[in-house]
């Protein structure tokens, strides 16, 4: 298989997971706007942007953060490239340059998508309610299972995935890295607030259900961060990341894929037989960072070993 | 839902329709079922196919881009909904046409870069050869294997109000339209499957499966791997590149994705380097290697020529073969084709003018808003002249450029090309249609039944360009009963068309 075609099928699943994110992240955000007594400040309008690192993008086009100006900026923004409008372009331009390495009834769902939004744009007000974050939502998991009946398990198949669980464990990470900055989480009597919020950490990463399974409990911060961490049958956590990331590099070529390998093998080392105590012991924090950083590394790895090949 | 019956609009008088008879009331013979079906059906069902035809086209995504256009970048080429229907006998006769001029084009093609024979013969001035822009140097004494050059060409060919067909041009570099011809087919097919129980309509669908059994004909090693070479996304024709790579099951390649070493040629996959043996390039020679052509070009492959020249790589088409489809070459085909076969041509050429001819110039400048007068390496429909639909104004600034560079132009009488009823606004109404059968030139000469007709959807114009509001038709090859139409015209007459109107005569070769 191409080189160049691995990289951008990676990047057509990476990119589609991505504006998926964005769409769970502002939706949450916004329906947590409206519960909280803290709607009006500034922090918890801008927490979207904190979670993606867009921020600074944010500051430089000097509009106050509303949770209204915040949402548009992420979704529609045509300068910044990890908005939902972008992300869905580039999925389409990947799949516009391998159209012969996916089924017809991916690319026809793709460019659906993409006339889809075209739409959406034509008809004026850019739509950034409820309705908009689910159709997002929706599109990516309609490709999604599209890709599941229609392709063979070949190398396409399996750097499709790989692309979305790498993608997907970094963005698990950092909703949980900003939660836990932003609540400094007491183990007792949590307030009403924290309680909404927790909840809107699970429901972004369609946790709720799975908790209240878990635990048949309250919702507890240690608890949120146990089950996103370390769960073994959560499709968003990230051992159930790790887990998928190994299988897929172990159907991809050995010899090429040795490096990406090793660094996948250690972080789901890690996280299989790790436990809440071990991430206490170097603090959530710390341990959540060189998480980032190690599944960073990863995306450059795979980079090297099967797209840059000479 | 109100309904319009549907009757054909019949063409001007001087016109060849191919449906209806001179008069517009008869039908001809192998219409007659698609007749019976169009009067049974109303303006309103058309429509309607149309728009669902247009939808799916759109979904999937069968978009060509247009040069120059900020705002639309990707646009829908229109698919018209009505066929263009060729009888089997009419279709037998310009097959064995085809076959016998491409033979004759890749004998040419060889002979040009070895022994150079038709030149020593004195049949084709040596400068109009050996000083063309298309000829090129590097192929002399390099040989391919099977000594074939081109393996894909598309001869464009109209039919004239005498009935007959003529070749338009030959093209012997990367004619594209293929995958216009394949999509058509299945979406008639779904959108009008009664029409197809009327009709044995001959298939067309494995062309892909011919093309690359003729690639793989075109290597010398057992099992050679294949890839398309495309200049990218970016490209008019980029949807049928990966149509084509993805229907042979093959990789679509850029030039970043290929490399050399070791005097071999290799693509980069995700298991290391694997070596290449047949490039079907779907962009020009000037683009394939930097070292040896154009050094900007950032579309292919540093060194592919050393390697092509080595025998270790095949480039489908060779390099070089566009100096047989030049149209300052094209006059002298029906010559190439006595010259290296000892036949007569089955297929007419248009009579031409060689502007580089002074008593021709003459007359093209006498006759400037009569004719039709292009570029001798011109394609697309651009700068070109089209006499007697062009204001007067036009024609003025056209003569300054023709007087300034006469050997850069040709010039042909102005063909009333036939027309074929066509879903339009108007209702079905006649336009004008060429037809580009696609030519595979394997160990043996393969050519799917038909080809891709184009329409221009104008009234009254010629053009039918998808760059210049061109759109397409499928095109239908059909076994009748009985093969014998008597509203079709008789075989080839042998009265050239234009013999009347000259003086100056227009070349038909060198005597």
């Amino acid at each position: 298989m191409l080189s160049r075609v691995a990289s951008h099928l990676y990047w057509l699943s990476r990119y589609l997971e991505r504006a998926e994110n964005m769409a769970r992240i502002l939706d949450v955000g916004q329906s947590l706007a409206l519960l909280s007594a803290k709607a009006g400040d500034e922090a918890s309008a801008a927490e979207p942007l904190v979670i993606t690192e867009n921020i600074d993008a944010f500051r430089a086009t000097g509009k106050p953060a509303t949770p209204e100006t915040v949402a548009r900026f992420l979704a529609w923004d045509p300068q910044l490239p990890s908005s939902i409008a972008n992300c869905i372009e580039f999925t389409r331009e990947n799949a516009r340059s391998v159209r012969g390495s996916i089924t017809s009834e991916m690319w026809e769902t793709i460019n659906d998508t993409w006339l889809q939004m075209q739409a959406k744009r034509r008809a004026g007000h850019e739509p950034i309610d409820t309705a908009f974050f689910d159709w997002v939502k929706e599109r990516s998991h309609l490709l999604r299972g599209v890709t599941f009946a229609t392709l063979r398990r070949g190398q396409p198949y399996h750097f499709i995935r790989l692309g979305t669980f790498i993608e997907r464990a970094d963005n698990t990470a950092r909703i949980l890295s900003v939660k836990q900055a932003r609540n400094a989480i007491p183990e007792q009597g949590a307030s009403q607030f924290e309680y909404y919020s927790l909840s809107a950490v699970l429901r972004s990463v369609s946790a709720l259900e799975a908790y209240r399974d878990t635990y048949h409990d309250t919702i507890g911060a240690r608890r949120v961060a146990e089950l996103l961490i370390f769960d073994e049958y959560l499709p968003r956590s990230l051992r159930f990341c790790a887990e998928e990331i190994g299988l897929q590099l172990a159907e991809l070529p050995r010899d090429a894929g040795r490096h990406a390998r090793r660094i996948a093998e250690v972080i789901h080392a890690g996280l299989a037989y790790g436990s809440l105590e071990d991430v206490h012991r170097v603090g959530l924090q710390p341990f959540l960072d060189q998480f980032i950083q190690d599944n960073y590394r990863l995306g450059d790895a795979v980079h090297a070993g099967f797209m840059e090949t000479q | 839902m109100e309904s319009t019956p549907l009757k054909p609009i019949a063409p001007p008088e001087g016109i060849f329709d191919e449906m209806l008879a001179p008069g517009g009331d008869a039908v001809r013979r192998h219409y007659g079922a698609y007749g019976d079906w169009l009067a049974s059906n109303s303006a309103e069902t058309m429509a309607a196919k149309r728009a669902e035809a247009d939808l799916i086209f759109r979904r999937i995504g069968i978009t060509f881009s247009v040069y120059g256009d900020e705002s639309g970048t990707e646009r829908l080429i229109p698919s018209d909904v009505v066929p263009r229907i060729i009888p089997a006998g009419e279709w037998a006769l310009l097959e064995k046409g085809l076959v016998q001029r491409v033979t004759a084009l890749n004998r040419f093609i060889a002979d040009i870069y070895h022994e150079q024979a038709i030149l020593k013969a004195g049949l084709i001035p040596e400068d109009q050869i050996l000083a063309n822009e298309q000829y090129q140097v590097a192929m002399i004494g390099t040989r391919v294997p099977h000594d074939t050059y081109a393996h894909i060409i598309g001869v464009d060919i109209v039919r004239h109000n005498d009935g007959n067909y003529y070749v338009l041009e030959d093209n012997l570099r990367v004619p594209s339209g293929v995958s216009y011809m394949l999509s058509n087919r299945k979406m008639m097919m779904r959108l009008f499957p009664d029409l197809f129980r009327r009709y044995h309509v001959r298939p067309v669908e494995h062309y892909p499966a011919l093309l690359l059994q003729t690639l793989r004909d075109a290597a010398e090693v057992v099992t050679p791997t294949v890839v398309v070479l495309t200049p990218g996304r970016h490209n008019s024709a980029y949807f049928e590149h990966a149509f084509l790579a993805q229907q042979m099951g093959v990789e679509l390649v850029e030039g970043r994705d290929l490399f050399v070493k070791d005097g071999y040629v290799f693509m980069r996959t995700t298991s290391g380097p694997q070596r290449v043996d047949v490039i079907y390039r779907r962009l020009d020679d000037s683009f394939l290697d930097p070292l040896a052509f154009r050094p900007d070009s950032l579309l292919g492959v540093p060194g592919l020529l050393a390697v092509y020249r080595m025998g270790r790589v095949v480039i489908s088409n060779a390099i070089g073969t566009g100096v047989a489809d030049d149209k300052s070459i094209y006059p002298y085909v029906p010559e190439m084709v006595r010259f290296y076969l000892g036949e007569e041509p089955i297929l007419k050429n248009v009579p031409t003018w060689q502007c580089r001819k002074p008593e021709d110039l003459r007359y093209v400048l006498e006759h400037l808003a009569e004719l039709v007068v292009k570029e001798v390496h011109g394609a697309g429909g651009y700068g070109m002249l089209v006499g007697p639909t062009a204001s007067r104004d036009e024609v003025q600034r056209f003569r300054a450029v023709l007087e300034r560079n006469p050997s850069n132009y040709i010039a042909q009488p102005t063909l009333s090309l036939s027309s074929c009823p066509t879903f339009v606004e108007e209702g079905i109404a006649p336009r004008h249609i060429d037809l580009r059968p696609f030519v595979l030139v394997g160990r043996e000469v393969r050519i799917v039944p038909g080809g891709l007709t184009r329409v221009a959807l104008r009234r009254g114009s010629l053009v039918v360009n998808s760059s210049q509001g061109g759109g397409t038709k499928d095109t239908w090859v059909v076994d009748l009963p009985e093969d014998s139409d008597d509203l079709t015209p008789p075989a080839q007459s042998q009265t050239p068309i234009g013999q009347t109107q000259t003086q100056a005569g227009p070349s038909q070769g060198a005597r």
